[in-house]
């Protein structure tokens, strides 16, 4: 089966595209679901995957293991470390109100940055680091490598939204909302709000850096670059834009953002060549952060307004 | 006339130990904030060739933290809403003064003017554009948030769209510094620090004892009664927005003369203007002056003890700030538990 018709840039730009609903719907869980407003999606992401590149570069694995041994196991201790920060920032903003929230989680993302860069020891600095694929040994190419990559990520994203889909039908999902909507009163009733945004921030956490994890490991090369505002930007726009409150809300709001400015105009448009340098990139920030306030201001559901509410949704506001 | 007085019921006399501990428990306030007082004059004498260099040159440079920081806390506290886009208005104040400053050849005091007024009235138009409709649809607490995020991604990028990446200086005319406890500091860095200081002392007597001010303090505190009261919410607002822009604005100038004017000259500062509003903002703006000073003493003391490591600092303070935050949040919850 011949793959030419598949350029390098779009599976880069599907791949991109389908981390961005990952870490939407994780934010989902945090933000739409239990009230946490998540400004440092990147620094848990970037966590991840600089977790992975350390132990997967700097730890002397023994031959034994092979490539996909130590593969594996930096995978778990990337998505350890992240949980661990999770519980760590949810200790610490899980009673504050928004702006304390806002405060720790951003810092969060900067310290993160700064480590990076400075780290240099075991980060590489500003250049960032080179890290191994475990598919080399196979010898089959750039692209079927990027390829399965891409299908690796669209595997962890579909598990990820079955558990969302999960969570909305599940008792926990219903304590979930109970304590974003109104949390003194679900303390009231018993239930302990602090305990589930602490142990729902870590697991998103966890999920967050694994996301990142794989994007390192498509992208065989580790940078401070990759882990700017943009990546809490896009999953943000993502979610708001499909409505934060529903199962579907993240992947229609991606694909209507990212997936349409990555792939449909990055791709198809007939654009001058000078633009994508410089241009482009900056376009895309100034573009999201419009549409954000737009559907903040006249779609606070998302684009899909009242369109078929989640049942669960609808049965708590009729009861 | 009996000397023998029934001493029965008065309590007797606790032992120390209990004594002192009811001295820690009933004045945890002052208490502390003596042993914090004392401890850090102990470290400043104990250091005092470092703590020089950190008081002057921390007060020196990050004096517009302070100024930004007021700012801030007076639209945070005033109207409630947290605005990353603040960030911007402190940037743009910046490019407003050295536009005035390099194309009509102003002197820096006077581009002061402009800088402060075109961050007031952007602030403003903000207010109008954004801000309201939003409060008029009920926008929530975290989607506010969201939305000033959205508001600061567009301006932010929009610079870098207009003016590219490049640092842009402002120009003025090099200056003998002047020498302070045996250390040269630029002369500007002086003014901000003396300018800081001014403005914030004007703000806080505006906010504390003019009629204004008065009416600001009212609306904050009850929209329908300030207005029964006669007061017109839509000026009020509307002054406070552009205080806060104006504050912003001299503050962006200040930091552009002092060191380069660059689109993500606020971003970079916004995470110190926020934690020096939320720490310091619980007493009060006086409180916020205090945390945005000392957390510019803080910052370069620590770099100059790290030696020369800026980020390690950077890192460092904001930790120190947000266990602060999170420490006396604490106490407070257990206080309204009661």
């Amino acid at each position: 089966m011949s793959i030419d018709w598949l350029s390098a840039y779009l599976i880069y730009a599907l791949f991109t595209v389908a981390g961005t609903v990952g870490l939407a719907q994780l934010l989902h869980l945090q933000m739409g679901l239990a009230g946490i407003g998540n400004f440092g999606i990147v620094g848990f992401f970037g966590l991840g995957m600089y977790a992975w590149g350390v132990f997967q570069v700097r730890i002397p694995w023994p031959d034994a293991l092979g490539d996909w041994g130590s593969f594996f196991l930096s995978l778990v201790m990337a998505v350890i470390v992240s949980g661990l920060a999770g519980l760590l920032i949810g200790w610490v903003i899980a009673d504050l109100e928004g702006d304390g929230v806002l405060v720790g989680t951003l810092g969060f993302a900067t310290i993160m940055y700064s480590l990076a860069l400075s780290e240099k020891r075991w980060t590489g600095g500003a250049e960032g680091m080179a890290v191994p694929d475990p598919l080399r040994t196979f010898n089959w190419g750039v692209k079927p490598m990027s390829l399965f990559w891409l299908g690796v990520m669209i595997l962890l994203v579909v598990g990820i939204t079955y558990y969302v889909a999960r969570v909305h039908r599940s008792p926990y999902g219903r304590l979930l909302i109970a304590v974003g909507q109104n949390e003194p009163l679900a303390r009231s009733l018993g239930k302990p709000t602090f305990r589930t945004k602490l142990i729902l921030f870590a697991l998103g956490s966890a999920g967050m850096g694994l996301v990142g994890a794989v994007f390192g490991v498509m992208n065989h090369f580790i940078r401070p670059t990759e882990i700017g505002i943009e990546v809490t930007l896009a999953a943000m726009v993502g979610l708001v834009m499909g409505g934060s409150a529903r199962v579907w809300g993240a992947i229609v709001g991606v694909l209507l953002t990212a997936g349409l400015f990555d792939i449909v105009v990055q791709i198809y448009l007939p654009l001058p060549d000078s633009w994508y340098q410089i241009t482009l990139p900056v376009v895309r920030e100034i573009v999201f952060g419009a549409m954000l306030i737009l559907v903040l201001l006249w779609r606070p559901l998302g684009v899909l307004g009242d369109m078929r509410r989640d049942k669960l949704v609808e049965r708590l506001g009729s009861g | 006339m009996s000397l023998d007085i029934d001493r029965t019921d008065e309590a007797p006399v606790p032992p120390l130990g209990k004594r002192v501990q009811e001295l820690l428990e009933t004045r945890p306030g002052r208490i502390g904030v003596w042993v914090a007082a004392l401890g850090a004059l102990a470290l400043v004498v104990a250091f005092w060739s470092l703590a020089r260099k950190a008081l002057i040159f921390g007060l020196a440079e990050e004096a517009p933290l302070a100024l930004a920081a007021v700012g801030f806390a007076l639209l945070y506290r005033l109207t409630g809403i947290i605005n990353v886009a603040y960030a911007e208005t402190v940037t743009l104040g910046a490019y407003f003064g050295m536009w005035f400053n390099t194309t009509f050849g102003w002197n820096f005091y006077l581009s002061l003017i402009p800088a402060a007024l075109g961050a007031g009235v952007l602030s403003v138009i903000t207010y109008f554009a954004f801000f309201r409709p939003a409060h008029n649809r009920n926008v929530g607490v975290v989607e506010m948030i969201i939305l000033s995020f959205g508001l600061s991604i567009v301006l932010r990028y929009g610079l870098q769209l207009i003016f590219g990446h490049e640092q842009r200086y402002f120009k003025v005319p090099f200056q003998n510094p002047i020498r302070i406890l045996g250390l040269g500091v630029p002369p500007f860095r002086v003014t901000a620090l003396a300018g800081v200081v001014a403005g914030a002392l004007i703000l806080y007597w505006f906010i504390q004892k003019t009629r204004l001010g008065i009416q600001i303090r009212a609306l904050a505190g009850d929209e329908k009664l300030a207005q029964v009261s006669g007061i017109n919410p839509m000026a009020v607002t509307v002054l406070i927005w552009f205080i806060a822009g104006v504050a912003g604005g001299a503050a962006g100038a200040f930091y552009g003369v002092g060191a380069s004017v660059r689109p993500l000259l606020g971003w970079s500062k916004f995470l110190y203007i926020l934690l020096a509003v939320l720490v310091g903002g619980a007493r009060g703006l006086r409180g916020v002056i205090v945390a945005g000073l000392g957390m510019g003493v803080l910052l370069s003391g620590l770099t100059l003890a790290i030696k020369g490591q800026g980020l390690y600092s950077e890192i460092l303070v904001v930790l120190l700030f947000i266990i602060i935050l999170k420490l006396r949040r604490n106490r407070m919850s257990e206080a309204a538990k009661v």
